[in-house]
């Protein structure tokens, strides 16, 4: 409160002024109030206004110390950030082998990356993961809303329909076999219209467009305050084509990974991307990596990768899931499960599972029909 | 399952949003877009055939890039050409009232075979009246294009198909084979090289199928290479025999849907039989779309055969 005007963060020439004038203490500053100010040094009722409020900020500022007064920043304990995740809900993916490795389900707040071979199945597990979000509460899920960002034109919306009405069907099996009264109130609103009625669609021709969605989500996202998934399919596509300068692309990305975190904690929703896979050619031999380069490994919290395993049989093909990068696994590079994936023709959609255990950890077996 | 189109009718009121007009041009919700699927009848284009329209639930989809990979004498120039009739059709029956355009990178245009199956095609297609067939001049509007080496292939795809798009005189494209122009000119050491200049002609022609609504076909070859990276990336087995479409992972990310053409022989049925099309059964089988389920093996023998034949 003493602070001297000459050390006040203001314009130079109101300072001089206000030394002219006689001022010498922020607090004498602060008795003489807008209008006094204004008359005396002969600016006008706004200017005075604002130069006060600096005048106050840090004064107050400096009398609270460093304990993070100002309401930029909220601190808390990792005690409540732990309560916090935990009470947040997943988002299931139908496929319990899948939620078992990404720890009960897609994590709201959170980016996850899908990336694998081209067929492997990314955008069918999106269009899955747009209806899931939608699952009422009572059956176990978040009761959200979905935005689906396409940039490759992948989006089929007769699959989507399928796969929504399976699950209605799903729900409303459920709903027979407890027979409990918010199941059935709750299957009344969870149809195929309203399913698809809470897929916002964007589609977007190439990265300039991409980045413009990305960066006006926000101001959808206010709007829709229901939408609990946002999808990017494909955000590798518009990148790897048409760029001459690498650490362009790699600005751009960045900026990108760092709205989407946004994004997913302001609104706290989850942030499903996919990847492509490259070849990467080492000295002696070739492997597949996600595309986009190295720092690009970082935007994600999870990163899912899934590989083709020839099997005997022709039509059932293995899966190999290799989660990195979760926090829950200590050592990633140890820990690989084999799961079998063989999709019944009946059905739309139906994922029958075979979890095998691999030597290093154990699993448990968990058979889904 | 579904309910009619008609009963989902909302209202949407815009002014309620405040937001950026382009981010309201571009929303669309799913259910319009499933509403717009329900009632517009030429979402795909079709093949002409029934049993291969119900594998690929309506025919080849409008936008982006369909390959149709296998070995040679499968049948995938049978497949490409019998799509250059069926463009032709009213959308009534399936097809998009326009012409195609046939890029050739090796082989000549087979002309005779057309010639042939244009005279088949009052037999072929059951569907379609005869007076609509005879009045369709289907040599007149198929255009075709020969490109031998990367530079001609292009300047086609950036300038000559794209004034024939513009003009609506074609809506759809097919490209008889890419992976030749690929063959001779770069080796082992060139991957990066040909890496880029396959994601700018995907992305080139997925831009022009977009702008377009044009499906675009690729017609590529098997190889037989089979090594770890590969068996990692997917191979499809028939019966025994590993074929494994060419051009690598690179143009397999440019794909919406990739569908194989395989011929397995079987026992002859009666000896002495003279024809070398009498056993053969073709399968298709359609791989890697977001749209279906993971492959399933589907016999077009029927359709197939029947083309076969009338090819002599």
């Amino acid at each position: 409160m003493q602070r001297d005007v000459g050390s006040l963060p203001l314009a130079p020439a109101l300072r001089a002024r206000l030394i002219a004038a006689g001022f010498q203490t922020a607090q004498e500053l602060l008795e003489t109030g807008p209008c006094g100010l204004s008359k005396e040094i002969g600016i006008s009722k706004e200017e005075a206004l604002e130069a006060l409020q600096v005048v106050r900020q840090e004064c107050h500022g400096g009398a609270a110390g460093t304990a993070g007064g100002s309401g930029a920043t909220r601190k808390c304990t990792a005690l409540e950030l732990l309560e916090e995740e935990q009470a947040q809900g997943f988002i299931i993916t139908f496929c319990s082998a899948l939620d078992n490795i990404l720890g009960g389900g897609v994590q709201l707040t959170k980016i996850t990356e899908i990336c694998g071979a081209p067929g492997v199945g990314k955008t069918q597990l999106c269009m899955q993961l747009a209806v899931d979000v939608q699952i009422p509460e009572c059956f176990g899920g978040v009761a959200g809303e979905a935005v689906f960002i396409d940039t490759e034109g992948s989006f089929m919306v007769e699959r989507v329909a399928d796969i929504a009405a399976a699950c209605v069907q799903h729900c409303q099996l459920i709903a027979e076999a407890h027979q409990e009264e918010d199941h059935l109130k709750a299957l009344e609103m969870f149809s195929l219209e309203s399913i698809l009625s809470h897929i916002y669609y964007f589609r977007c021709r190439d990265y300039i467009e991409l980045l413009a969605q990305v960066y006006l989500l926000p101001d959808f996202l206010s709007e829709h305050s229901k939408v609990r998934l946002v999808v990017v399919d494909g955000i590798a596509f518009p990148f790897r084509h048409d760029f001459e300068d690498l650490s362009l692309r790699t600005r751009l990305l960045n900026g990108l990974a760092q709205q989407l975190i946004i994004i997913a904690n302001d609104h706290k929703s989850a942030v499903v991307l996919t990847n492509q896979m490259t070849t990467r050619i080492g000295q002696s031999q070739s492997t597949l990596v996600p595309a986009l380069g190295e720092s690009w490994g970082h935007a994600a919290t999870v990163r899912l990768i899934f590989h083709w395993d020839n099997s005997q049989r022709a039509g059932l093909w293995r899966m190999i899931l290799e989660a990195q990068k979760n926090e829950d696994n200590p050592s990633r590079n140890s820990w690989q499960r084999y799961t079998n994936h063989r999709v019944r023709r009946s059905q739309p959609y139906h994922i029958t599972l075979h979890l095998m255990a691999s030597e290093m950890c154990s699993l448990q077996l968990s058979l889904r029909m | 399952m579904c309910c009619s189109a008609r009963r989902c009718n909302q209202e949407m009121n815009w002014e309620q949003f405040d937001l950026n007009p382009k981010v309201v041009a571009a929303l669309k919700k799913a259910l319009q877009l499933y509403q717009d699927h329900l009632t517009s009848q030429h979402q795909k284009l079709s093949l002409g055939c029934s049993v291969l329209d119900n594998l690929l639930k309506g025919g080849i989809p409008l936008e982006g890039i369909t390959e149709l990979a296998g070995e040679s004498s499968a049948g995938k120039t049978q497949i490409s050409l019998q799509l250059c009739l069926c463009v032709q059709y009213p959308y009534k029956y399936g097809g998009l009232e326009s012409g195609a355009v046939y890029i050739c990178t090796e082989d000549i245009f087979p002309s005779k075979r057309l010639q042939q199956l244009i005279e088949q095609q009052r037999k072929m297609r059951t569907d379609v009246p005869a007076e609509i067939i005879q009045k369709i001049k289907f040599g007149n509007s198929i255009f075709v294009e020969h490109a031998a080496d990367l530079d001609t292939f292009h300047n086609c795809i950036t300038k000559r198909i794209s004034l024939l798009l513009t003009r609506g005189m074609v809506r759809l494209v097919i490209i008889d084979s890419l992976a030749a122009l690929f063959r001779c000119e770069f080796g082992a050491s060139d991957s990066v090289t040909k890496a880029r200049y396959l994601q700018t002609f995907g992305a080139q022609l997925h831009s022009l199928s977009t702008r377009f609504r044009t499906p675009i076909l690729c017609i590529n070859q098997v190889t037989d290479a089979v090594s770890e990276l590969e068996a990692a990336q997917g191979s499809c087995s028939v019966a025994d025999n590993k074929a494994y479409p060419a051009l690598g992972i690179t143009w397999a990310n440019q794909l919406l849907m990739r569908l194989m053409v395989s011929r397995v022989p079987q026992p002859e049925r009666s000896p002495g039989a003279a024809s070398h099309h009498s056993g053969s059964v073709h399968y298709v089988r359609e791989i890697a779309t977001s749209a279906f389920p993971q492959s399933y093996l589907f016999k077009g023998a029927a359709a197939i055969s029947m083309w076969k034949r009338a090819a002599g």
